[in-house]
C-alpha cells in the first residue's frame, strides 16, 4: 500500500510555499531586486505537489476535491497559483511572488489542520460534472479575487510612497500604479465573471432535499459578494478614485477571507 | 621623443597613461583630445615608434587615455607616451603634474574602474562605458590591439556588467529632468500615450520635457503668456504652442504638467484641479512645479490620483541618488580589485602525470 496520501503531497507544497516565503523575506530586504526567478521556481515546485494531491484526491472521490474545508481551502489556494504562475509569466509581475508566497503558507496550514479534513457526506446530486464546475468556477474565482487584492495592496504602497516623495517609492521595482490598478481591475472583473458563472451553474443544480436555495447563508453570501464586486467596479468605472478602489478590492477580499469559512459551515445546501 | 627602442624580451604589461577631469582643467583637456579620425594614425604611430605593441586611445569631454601593451620598461614608455601625446598636439608647456601613469596591476585597475563609470565625473554614469566600448573597437578594427588588450577590455566590459547589476551605482537619476521622468515612469505603463504640458518657458522646465520627449512621451503642449515664446519652444521641442486662456479647456487630456512661470499667485488650487479631476477617467496626474514662487498650491496633493513634486523634491530625489552611489563605491571597488587578481594571475598548468603533488612544507 503506497503510505503516502494526498495530504502528504499537500504538505509537501506547504513546504515549498514556505520555503518561499523564507526567500520573499530575502526579497523583501533587497527591495524586489534580484532572483525573482527564484522564488517563481520554488512556487512552481510547490504547485506541482499541490496539483498532484488535488489530483489525487479528486481521482479517489471522483469528483472535483472541493467538498470540506481542507479541500475548499486547498482549491482556492491552487487557484489562485494558477493566476499567478500565468501573470508570472511576464517577469514584470513576477514580483507579485513575494506577496503569494506568505498568502499560499498561511492558508496550506489552515489547511493541514485535521478537523478541517472531515469525511464528505453522500454524494447526493446527480450531476456531477456540473456540481464539480460550480465549486471549481467558485473557487477559481476567489483565487482572481485574491491576486486582485494583492494587486491593489502593492498599489496603495506604491501610491502612499509616491504621494510622501519617498525615494524608495522611484526606486522600487514595482510596476508603475496604472499597471497595477489596471491588473487589480482585470483580476477583479474576471473573477466577478467565474463567480457569475458560478451562481449560474449552481442554480442549475437540485438542492438535496431538505434545503433550498432561497435564505442559504452561502448562497445569500455568494450573490451579496457578486453585487459587492459589481457596485466596486461600476463605482470605478464612474469615477471613484483608484485609490479607493484599491482598498475597496483588499477590504472585500478581507471580507471574504473572514466569512468563507463560517458561511460555508453555516450552510444546509452545502453541508445537508 | 627617444630613439627606437628594441622591445625587450617576456612579457608584455599594460600601461595606462592619461589626464581626466580629476587631474587636469578642461583647458588643457581640450588641448590634447583626440579627434576621432585622428586616432587610427595616432595608433599607428605608437606601433611604429616601437612604444606599444598594443594600443588603444580614450579621448571623451573628460579624460584622454592612453593604454598600451608594451616590453619596455615602464618608466621609459611612460617617458616616450608624455612626448608623443605633446608632439601629437604640439603641446609644449608640461604635462607632468597633470598626467597619471600606472602600471600593473593599477592600470588594470584603473581600466575596470573606468568602465564601471567609478572615475566619472558623475559617479556611475554609464555613457563612459560605450565610449570606452567605441575607443577599442576602433583599435581592434585597424589591428592595433592584441592578446593583452582584447582581454583586458572584454574583461572590463565584463566587470562593467557584473557592477551594473550586482551594486546600485548605477541606480536612479542625478538630475532633476531624469528624476522627473523616473517619476512619470513609476506612475505610467507606458509615457508614449502620455500628453505633457509645459506652462511656462523656463530652462529646467525645458530640460525635463526634453528628457520626457526623449523617453517616448506622446504629445507635448507648450502654453505661455507670451505665445511667442511658446511657439519657438514647442518647436524645439517637436511639440505645439496653445494659447495661454486655452489650458484649462485642454486639461483633461494632460498626464503630466511641467509649471514654471513667473506668476506670483497659484495658477492651480485645489478647488479648481478638484474640479477638472471629474472629467479625468482614473488616470493618475503628474504635477511638476519648478516655479518660484510656486505655481500649484501644496494642497492638491492631497487629492486622490494627483502628484504633486516641486523642484526641492526632485533634487532631493536627486541627491539621495547620489549618497546611494557614493555608499555603493566600497563595494564595486572590492569586486573590482577581486577581478583584477583574477585577470593578472597566471593561468595554472595542470600537472604532468605522475608528478608528485607540491609540497608545502
Amino acid at each position: 500500500m503506497n503510505p503516502w496520501t494526498d495530504r502528504h503531497w499537500f504538505l509537501l507544497a506547504v513546504l515549498a510555499y514556505g520555503a518561499a516565503t523564507l526567500w520573499s523575506v530575502f526579497l523583501w530586504r533587497r527591495g524586489f531586486r534580484r532572483h525573482d526567478w527564484i522564488n517563481y521556481t520554488i512556487l512552481a515546485v510547490g504547485f506541482l505537489f499541490h496539483t498532484w494531491a488535488l489530483l489525487r484526491r479528486g481521482m479517489s472521490l471522483q469528483h472535483c476535491p472541493v467538498r470540506n474545508l481542507f479541500e475548499a481551502t486547498a482549491f482556492v489556494g491552487w487557484s489562485l497559483m494558477v493566476a499567478y504562475l500565468v501573470f508570472g509569466l511576464w517577469p514584470r509581475m513576477r514580483f507579485l511572488g513575494v506577496l503569494v508566497a506568505p498568502l499560499q503558507l498561511a492558508l496550506g496550514v489552515f489547511a493541514l489542520m485535521p478537523a478541517l479534513d472531515t469525511p464528505s457526506g453522500p454524494i447526493v446530486q446527480t450531476d456531477r460534472v456540473l456540481e464539480s464546475l460550480h465549486a471549481a468556477t467558485a473557487l477559481l474565482a476567489y483565487g482572481a479575487f485574491g491576486l486582485g487584492a494583492v494587486a491593489a495592496g502593492l498599489y496603495l504602497v506604491q501610491a502612499h510612497d509616491l504621494k510622501l516623495r519617498k525615494l524608495r517609492a522611484v526606486m522600487a521595482l514595482l510596476p508603475p500604479i496604472e499597471r497595477l490598478e489596471r491588473v487589480a481591475r482585470r483580476l477583479a472583473q474576471t473573477g466577478w465573471l467565474l463567480l457569475g458563472l458560478s451562481l449560474a451553474l449552481g442554480s442549475r443544480l437540485t438542492p438535496p432535499p431538505g434545503t433550498y436555495f432561497a435564505g442559504d447563508p452561502k448562497v445569500v453570501w455568494s450573490a451579496l459578494l457578486w453585487i459587492g464586486y459589481a457596485t466596486l467596479l461600476v463605482w470605478h468605472w464612474r469615477g471613484l478614485s483608484s485609490r479607493r478602489f484599491a482598498w475597496g478590492l483588499v477590504g472585500v477580499f478581507a471580507f471574504v477571507l473572514l466569512t468563507f469559512w463560517w458561511t460555508n459551515l453555516l450552510s444546509p445546501l452545502h453541508h445537508p | 621623443m627617444n630613439e627606437p627602442v628594441h622591445l625587450q624580451g617576456g612579457t608584455s604589461q599594460i600601461l595606462v597613461m592619461g589626464l581626466s577631469h580629476r587631474t587636469a582643467p578642461v583647458a588643457v583637456r581640450e588641448r590634447v583630445a583626440f579627434a576621432e579620425p585622428r586616432i587610427p594614425a595616432a595608433l599607428q604611430t605608437l606601433r611604429e615608434a616601437h612604444i606599444a605593441e598594443e594600443a588603444v586611445i580614450l579621448s571623451t569631454c573628460n579624460r584622454v587615455e592612453i593604454y598600451v601593451a608594451t616590453r619596455l620598461p615602464a618608466d621609459l614608455a611612460f617617458q616616450d607616451l608624455e612626448e608623443f601625446l605633446g608632439r601629437c598636439h604640439d603641446y609644449r608647456d608640461p604635462l607632468t603634474d597633470h598626467l597619471y601613469r600606472f602600471t600593473e596591476p593599477r592600470s588594470v585597475e584603473h581600466l575596470f574602474r573606468v568602465a564601471c563609470g567609478l572615475d566619472s565625473m558623475v559617479l556611475g554614469e554609464t555613457e563612459i562605458l560605450g565610449q570606452l566600448k567605441d575607443a577599442y573597437e576602433l583599435a581592434r578594427r585597424r589591428g592595433f590591439t592584441g592578446p593583452r588588450l582584447n582581454k583586458a577590455f572584454q574583461k572590463a566590459f565584463h566587470v562593467a556588467k557584473q557592477v551594473r547589476t550586482e551594486t546600485l551605482i548605477q541606480r536612479g537619476s542625478t538630475s532633476v529632468a531624469n528624476v522627473a521622468v523616473e517619476l512619470a515612469e513609476r506612475l505610467f505603463s507606458s509615457l508614449r500615450p502620455c500628453t505633457v504640458l509645459v506652462i511656462g518657458a523656463g530652462d529646467t522646465s525645458e530640460k525635463v520635457a526634453r528628457a520626457l520627449v526623449s523617453r517616448g512621451a506622446g504629445r507635448l503642449w507648450v502654453t505661455n503668456r507670451t505665445h511667442e515664446r511658446a511657439e519657438a519652444l514647442a518647436a524645439s521641442l517637436g511639440g505645439q504652442a496653445i494659447r495661454f486662456e486655452e489650458w484649462p479647456t485642454a486639461f483633461a487630456q494632460i498626464d503630466i504638467v511641467i509649471s514654471s512661470t513667473a506668476s506670483p499667485t497659484p495658477l492651480l488650487d485645489r478647488a479648481r484641479l478638484e474640479r477638472w479631476m471629474r472629467h479625468r477617467s482614473r488616470r493618475p496626474l503628474l504635477l511638476i512645479d519648478i516655479a518660484v514662487p510656486r505655481d500649484i498650491d501644496t494642497s492638491v496633493n492631497e487629492l486622490d490620483d494627483v502628484y504633486l513634486y516641486n523642484v526641492d523634491d526632485l533634487q532631493a530625489i536627486a541627491d539621495d541618488y547620489v549618497r546611494q552611489r557614493q555608499a555603493e563605491v566600497a563595494r564595486c571597488e572590492s569586486l573590482i580589485r577581486e577581478k583584477v587578481r583574477a585577470f593578472l594571475q597566471p593561468p595554472q598548468r595542470p600537472a604532468p602525470p605522475g608528478d608528485p603533488a607540491p609540497s608545502h612544507a
